[in-house]
């Protein structure tokens, strides 16, 4: 390998070529091939037993996500050009092609059922435009008597009503996305229009997010550039170091692009996490040449670049492939945006590694070694030796303090891991004071809620859900359902049942019970099937009434919310049992929380997984087990420092934080490599513990502190995203970078001193 | 001329036209008439089952009763479910009048609360019984409504139809148009396309078996298909029997409840 290279510095011309020519092709097939994928189910692993069944269960019933626009009127709804824009939204909602016109629901289309002394009324509320006093009042009173209505598409203070229009999830696209919104504007004034639901959630982000991205990728370039000028000190330097890591970008979507895979949300971060780990290389290379430069100021060229070589080609292939294992484990997960991300970023890492070992040494070649500046270097270096020694003998010294504050540090942090959450909402990915998010708690406060939970109740006999015994179970289940604060309503077949019950025995309150005769209810059905509509009805029960959906409408789209949700149901399942019912889930919101916790679940896999890996590759690398283990110290400690941090300050795991584990063992182990490295060779040189300690220190801590600083800089970027979880991943990583650093040269320095792992011979000879 | 006469006239015009294969295009709403007001007997009683299948390929089957007496005001028609177990004996009955702009009298009994109730509907666009016809689409609908237009002759099946166009007269009606192919001579709606508000083709009736009882032609068997939801409903009619003297007091609330 080292031969190899040192030749390789011979065909500098050739090797600069055949990078750059392959980097314009994949650039070409680039621009040709990269396709965005915006729609969320393709993110969802399709075979997993539970999102089978939520599947079939929206085919069942017919479920979708609703768009929800509402209408504001601050003096109250009941006026002729509110009821005006009803309808007429109505009708344009029904004239997209992407909606089925039974899918939208707003005053315009329910129909009203009332109870009479003598029978029964079916009408709808209005169907031409309400022009007096007389009959807005009657629509009023109408509305407030129908408990199906009011409240959920009329506020209580009957300044809200909304209209509901619901999506196939194949059929929402960003150019839909626009449209609606833009219609919503149009229909403004005097009334205020308000558009969310989940779909436009998922569109919101699916819009923002690459354009996130694109605006945080300029703002790293240019902050890599002036920090690797600040550290390396030279432009050339700079330069090499940064068209390593942009080639190896495009490089990496070239060749996604000619593999014909697609761009997911996670993979957007891919420029990011290159630019920030790739130039560590780099550094590493330059800063080898530097201090070489300066012990041989008379050293030619090529000699200079072949010690560089020599010295730093080991450190540089152990690194990047420790940090590619951290990627590589992501492929455990289920969830096919991860693995790619994951499979990519490594792919890109090591693409990076080549680059730094091809096209640094040669443009050294071609442009020359840099000029750094020797003068009033020698005082900065003393100061720098005299504090890295001091730092190496000080932590020798006080090695107890530096024990025990470890030990609580991890305590503390073992503290907030407990306290660690996992969040599946895509509304919490938002600013607080964004739009959405405003929009959102409108339409909470108002009505039900925004976010669903449909609960799959399934017989194995026909007509079960015409049986009294359990439609009062799941009347009852409601019940306890609906007293949880972050449920705002609750729908099912029971609804139906107690309404016409109400209505057949004119309009009395203590009628709206569920009668106790099966037959009764089957009765009522077929009425209302007969004089309602029954496609409203199969939204909530099956053909043979062996199947019922129960939604849930819920405040918040948090996994807490929809879990605490689900608990109460659980309570349900034996008696459910005993009525041969069984219960399941569906829904977008029901797949978030499952499709949340695959990716956790996959994510403590791949933890393990790669820390296991790089204990074994390292422990290969240098040839002893207890190596392996003393270099796995920092990150452990950063791994707990981490999920600790995340409990303490209450940030939720969600996909984007979760992929934080890989990316923290993958980097932060790349600092006890090279530290041990340097320490095994200065051992070797010198024979001397303390010695050896302070010139690996020295050495090995000035790359290594450079590094990190790079690092910690480019991921800080990300806390200018507009996305919080994104800003979280930023200070995460960066908070990460700076524990494996610290961890490095603390208390693995200390376990590695104390070990005397390469000073046994020595140790020998000198009780001799 | 009085407008009788002329009407008359029309008529007598036009049948000689079709007999003689005059140039004279044939009026819509005058056939359309004479579908409406074919003459089905005064009364007919039979059993009729009902098909509804879902997209799915579900059917769910209900076997009714039905007894129904006409005179030239009023249609009284009261059915009563045999089947499915749990809804047997529940009855409806309906009067419908000829007098244009009057609404239908309707009631319900439910023998498992015991009480006749009486439904008052808007609307003759709601569907019947959970099926895939409207109470329009299963004849109500009164001729005047709508605008026709013949447009040409057509040969359906062996029988030569006239194919006529209708377009509603009021606004915001469910069908934007209808085509129907109608049976010359038996004045029977032999097909019948209905297109939605934007124009798009959402049910075809076809009927699939006619047969005449009694000097009348009855539909036996027809099928209504919702092309859009993917959903159907056939309709069979068994045991027909024509003017067999059933009483006007057979269309009471007593009877309703009194069942099969």
């Amino acid at each position: 390998m080292n031969k190899f290279l040192k030749k390789l510095i011979n065909y500098k011309w050739a090797s600069v070529f055949l990078i750059l020519a392959i980097s314009f092709a994949f650039f070409m097939i680039m621009k040709k091939n990269t396709r965005m994928e915006t729609d969320l189910d393709k993110y969802m692993p399709e075979q997993h037993p539970a999102f089978v069944y939520s599947n079939k269960a929206e085919e069942w019933f017919n479920i979708k996500d609703g768009i929800i626009i509402a209408i504001e009127n601050r003096n109250g709804i009941y006026n002729t050009g509110t009821f005006k824009k009803i309808k007429d939204i109505t009708k344009a909602l029904q004239k997209m092609k992407e909606i089925e016109k039974d899918d939208v629901t707003s005053l315009y289309t329910a129909d009203n059922i009332i109870g009479t002394e003598e029978g029964m009324d079916v009408k709808p509320f209005f169907k031409k435009l309400p022009k007096d006093e007389e009959s807005l009042k009657k629509i009023q009173q109408n509305v407030r008597n129908n408990e199906m209505i009011f409240e959920r598409l009329v506020s209580a203070d009957e300044k809200v009503t909304v209209i509901i229009a619901e999506i196939g999830d194949d059929t929402f696209s960003q150019e839909f996305y626009h449209r609606i919104l833009k219609m919503a504007r149009e229909f403004e004034g005097p009334e205020k229009l308000y558009v969310a639901g989940r779909p436009i959630v998922e569109g919101t982000m699916a819009y923002l997010g690459p354009r996130d991205m694109k605006r945080m990728v300029p703002i790293v370039i240019l902050v890599i550039v002036m920090v690797l000028l600040l550290l390396l000190k030279s432009f050339k330097a700079m330069i090499f170091t940064m068209l390593v890591v942009l080639f190896s970008t495009v490089w990496t979507f070239g060749l996604m692009a000619t593999l014909k895979i697609p761009i997911y949300a996670v993979s957007t971060m891919i420029p990011v996490m290159l630019i920030a780990i790739g130039v560590a290389d780099g550094i590493h290379l330059y800063s080898h040449l530097h201090l070489y430069m300066k012990e041989h100021p008379l050293a030619s060229k090529k000699e200079a670049i072949s010690d560089m070589i020599h010295g730093m080609w080991k450190p540089v292939v152990m690194t990047s492939i420790t940090t590619a294992v951290g990627f590589i484990s992501l492929i455990t997960s289920q969830v096919y945006p991860i693995k790619y991300f994951g499979l990519f970023t490594a792919f890109g890492v090591l693409i990076a590694m080549v680059f730094s070992l091809v096209l640094i040494p040669a443009g050294l070649m071609l442009l020359g070694i840099p000029n750094w500046k020797k003068k009033s270097k020698n005082e900065s270096t003393d100061t720098k030796k005299r504090f890295s020694f001091r730092f190496s003998q000080w932590i020798i010294k006080y090695k107890y303090l530096t024990i025990i504050l470890t030990i609580v540090i991890i305590a503390v942090s073992l503290l907030g891991i407990g306290k660690v959450w996992i969040n599946s909402s895509f509304l919490e990915k938002f600013e607080k004071d964004s739009d959405i998010v405003i929009t959102d708690q409108f339409i909470n406060k108002h009505f039900g809620g925004t976010s669903s939970l449909n609960v799959i109740l399934d017989s194995k006999k026909h007509d079960a859900f015409k049986n009294p015994d359990i439609l009062n179970l799941m009347d009852k289940m409601q019940n306890d359902v609906e007293k949880l604060k972050i449920v705002g309503n609750s729908f099912s077949l029971a609804d139906y049942l107690k309404r016409m019950n109400k209505v057949m025995h004119a309009d009395k309150e203590k009628y709206n019970t569920i009668p106790d005769s099966k037959n009764l209810n089957a009765q009522y059905l077929l009425l209302y099937e007969m004089s309602g509509d029954p496609e409203n009805l199969w939204k909530v029960v099956n053909y043979n009434y062996q199947k019922a959906n129960l939604l849930i409408q819920l405040k918040s789209d948090n996994s807490k919310a929809i879990n605490s949700a689900i608990d109460i149901i659980k309570k349900y399942i034996p008696e459910f049992k005993k009525l041969d019912v069984s219960i399941n889930y569906a829904g977008s919101g029901y797949k978030g929380l499952v499709f949340t916790d695959l990716i956790l679940e996959g994510q403590i896999l791949s933890l393990v997984l790669s820390l296991f890996i790089v204990v074994i590759l390292l422990s290969i690398m240098f040839k002893k087990i207890s190596i392996g283990f003393i270099a796995s110290i920092p990150i452990i400690i950063t791994a707990i420092i981490s999920f600790g941090i995340m409990g303490l300050l209450n940030i939720p795991l969600s996909t984007t934080t979760a992929l934080l584990s890989s990316i923290a063992i993958g980097i932060g182990i790349d600092y006890a490599v090279h530290f041990i490295e340097r320490y095994k060779i200065y051992a070797g040189e010198t024979g001397d513990k303390i010695k050896t300690s302070e010139l690996t220190m020295l050495h090995s801590g000035r790359a290594i502190v450079f590094n990190a600083l790079v690092i910690i800089a480019g991921f800080l970027v990300l806390l200018f995203s507009v996305f919080p979880p994104n800003r979280a991943l930023g200070a995460l990583v960066s908070l990460n970078m700076f524990t494996s650093f610290v961890g490095t040269i603390s208390i693995m320095y200390l376990i590695l001193y104390r070990s005397n792992i390469y000073f046994k011979k020595e140790k020998k000879g000198g009780l001799k | 001329m009085t407008m009788k006469k002329i009407k008359i006239l029309t008529l007598v015009l036009f049948l000689f036209s079709i007999f003689t294969f005059a140039q004279v295009k044939p009026d819509g709403l005058e056939i359309i008439k004479k579908v409406y007001n074919r003459p089905t007997g005064d009364d007919q009683t039979a059993n009729l089952t009902m098909t509804l299948t879902d997209s799915r390929g579900n059917k769910r089957i209900r076997e009714i009763k039905q007894l129904l007496k006409e005179n030239k005001n009023i249609e009284k028609k009261i059915m009563f479910f045999v089947s499915p177990a749990d809804v047997r004996n529940t009855s409806f009955m309906s009067w419908s009048y000829t007098k244009e702009g009057k609404d239908d009298d309707q009631w319900i009994y439910l023998p498992a609360l015991k009480r006749v109730k009486r439904i008052s509907s808007d609307s003759k666009s709601d569907y019947f019984m959970g099926s895939d016809f409207t109470y329009d689409d299963l004849g109500d609908r009164q001729p005047s409504a709508d605008n026709h237009k013949f447009l040409y002759m057509k040969k359906l099946d062996n029988e030569e139809c006239f194919v006529i166009e209708s377009k509603p007269k009021e606004e915001e009606y469910m069908y934007s148009r209808t085509i129907t192919w109608i049976i010359k001579d038996k004045w029977i709606g032999k097909k019948k396309e209905f297109y939605d508000e934007d124009g798009d083709l959402l049910k075809i009736l076809t009927v699939k078996k006619y047969k005449k009882i009694s000097e009348f032609w009855i539909i036996l068997y027809s099928e209504m298909k919702n092309v859009q939801k993917k959903h159907s409903t056939e309709m069979f009619l068994k045991d027909v029997k024509i003017n067999t003297e059933i009483q006007e007091r057979q269309f009471t609330e007593r009877m309703m409840k009194r069942g099969i």
